[in-house]
């Protein structure tokens, strides 16, 4: 059963990952072009390592993005009739459609991995500084996963509810952009953004640092 | 007699503009009950009912003696279903349908399977956003077959389909029946196909059931009659009087259930003379039911 439902997602979310796939790959390898010299300033190289450090979440949260659309729209466009009419419980069907994502996700992951493990291993660094492909590969699989889950939660939901989070969403940032207007000081967004993003938010694990090189 | 498909006091609710009411079916095993009524009656809303796809708001079902909604993954083991519109994946080949399906039934003959497809005369390596609707029809059929069900639901699967495949279809699925007994719950609005196969006919309108009853009296019981000279105040009769129109003169013309031949003498003693007893067909005596149904509301 999980078979056919892992070969029905790789079919129907190929496409779209081959390109973001290949790019994971070469995110660690552009990061380390050019430091073929071990006498580099220490500083510019972790300052470079730094510019390319948001690229990380920023395919994470794609290629969560694309796996749950992918994942739930063929079902959505038959208005989830033939995934109900299947005898098994429906969450069942929910776990084996999220599961089959999240290992289709571990493609990209790896690839990630492995682009690091080559890059780190083809370059010269300064002495006193150290590589992380494989905590950064961690780090990758784990927000991919939670960006995954909660698109996979919000695209598994009727149109209706998807209306309702955006138009609340919307809404907040209407009525910030009014505060601003009136000359008011009052921070709807940034509270908002505390508690997705800081710690124990549940967005949490995509800021901060990611370091493919550091002390 | 024991029913496949049982429901009692059903109540649901769509939005302000649809309501089921006091939904009470019995689907006799091993029958073919065709299910009919117009467009927005509530065929598919019921038939979705049965299956557990959607909650009621009172009332009990039980389909192959298993209790929907709480048991249906079980019951949907023991059932092929083929909905209204296709609900299969646009993006897979007929082949990768069949392997798809096939996983989730282990009652699934896959050399029934292919027997069909090419009976069908199915491209298996063909898209199936690419098929016709008659062969998407085809495929439906096959896969709620193959599955090998004691439970056929069937909602509108000839609907839109050209009169060959139409009777490709049904001989398959006649072939099926008659040699599993399984039971077929069949919605339709072509009147005159479900009067070929069916024994059992269960009619719809405006959210409740306004008549069960076994095929064979729903197409002898109706009749049109050509009165005369009636009383306007009729008090008991020995069948049901379904309409009454008044023509020129004294004549009248009465649609009644329920005729028997020995019935006539009834009209002696009213005084009145009974001049022509016509047959109506199953399409007419649909229509009259109906007529009578939205009359008694």
């Amino acid at each position: 059963m999980f078979q056919v439902i892992l070969f029905t997602q790789w079919k129907w979310s190929r496409a779209a990952l081959v390109f973001p796939a290949v790019l994971v790959f070469a995110l660690p390898i552009l990061t380390v072009r050019g430091f073929g010299d071990a006498t580099m300033d220490p500083l510019t190289v972790i300052s470079t390592a730094q510019s390319w450090g948001p690229s990380y979440p920023i395919m994470a949260i794609v290629l969560g993005i694309i796996m749950a659309v992918a994942t739930w729209s063929s079902d959505r466009n038959g208005k989830h009739t033939y995934a109900l009419s299947l005898p098994l419980p429906r969450w069942h069907y929910v776990l084996l459609r999220f599961g089959a994502g999240a290992l289709l996700l571990a493609g990209p992951a790896l690839l990630l991995w492995i682009g690091a493990l080559v890059a780190t291993s083809s370059a010269s660094l300064p002495p006193g500084l150290r590589v992380y492909p494989t905590a950064l590969a961690l780090r990758f699989t784990l927000a991919t996963l939670i960006m995954y889950a909660v698109s996979f939660a919000l695209a598994a939901g009727s149109s209706r509810v998807v209306r309702t989070i955006l138009l609340t969403l919307g809404f907040v940032v209407l009525a910030q952009i009014l505060l601003s207007l009136l000359g008011s000081e009052f921070d709807l967004i940034g509270p908002l953004g505390n508690w997705l993003f800081d710690w124990p938010g549940p967005l949490e694990i995509l800021s901060g640092r990611w370091m493919l090189i550091d002390v | 007699m024991s029913h496949a498909i049982e429901t009692t006091g059903l109540l649901y609710q769509a939005g302000k503009n649809f309501e089921l009411r006091d939904l009470s079916l019995q689907v006799p095993e091993g029958s073919i009950y065709g299910f009919l009524g117009p467009n927005g009656s509530g065929k598919t809303t019921s038939i979705r009912l049965c299956l557990g796809l959607l909650q009621p708001k009172a009332g009990r079902i039980t389909v192959l003696g298993h209790e929907i909604p709480r048991e249906s993954p079980r019951a949907l083991g023991r059932i092929g279903y083929v909905p209204e519109r296709p609900h299969l994946y646009q993006s897979l080949t007929v082949d990768e349908s069949l392997r798809y399906h096939s996983a989730f039934y282990p009652t699934w003959e896959g050399k029934f399977a292919d027997e069909l497809v090419g009976r069908f005369g199915l491209d298996r390596s063909r898209g199936l956003s690419r098929l016709s609707k008659g062969e998407m029809g085809k495929l439906m059929i096959l896969l709620a077959l193959a599955q090998r069900p004691d439970l056929l639901v069937l909602d509108e699967p000839t609907d839109g389909l050209d009169p060959v495949v139409r009777r490709e279809v049904l001989s398959a699925l006649l072939d099926y029946v008659s040699e599993r007994s399984a039971t077929v719950f069949i919605s339709s609005h072509l009147i005159h196909e479900l009067e070929r196969i069916c024994d059992w006919v269960g009619v719809m309108d405006r959210g409740r059931l306004v008549a069960e009853l076994p095929m064979q009296s729903f197409k002898n019981g109706i009749k049109r009659l050509r009165v005369t000279k009636a009383p306007s105040l009729l008090g008991d009769t020995p069948f049901v009087l379904l309409a009454r129109e008044y023509l020129e003169g004294a004549a009248e013309t009465w649609v009644v259930r329920g005729w028997q031949a020995p019935m006539a003498q009834y009209f002696d003693g009213v005084g009145a003379d009974l001049r022509e007893i016509v047959d109506l067909d199953l399409e007419e005596g649909f229509v009259e039911l109906l007529r009578t149904a939205r009359q008694a509301t």
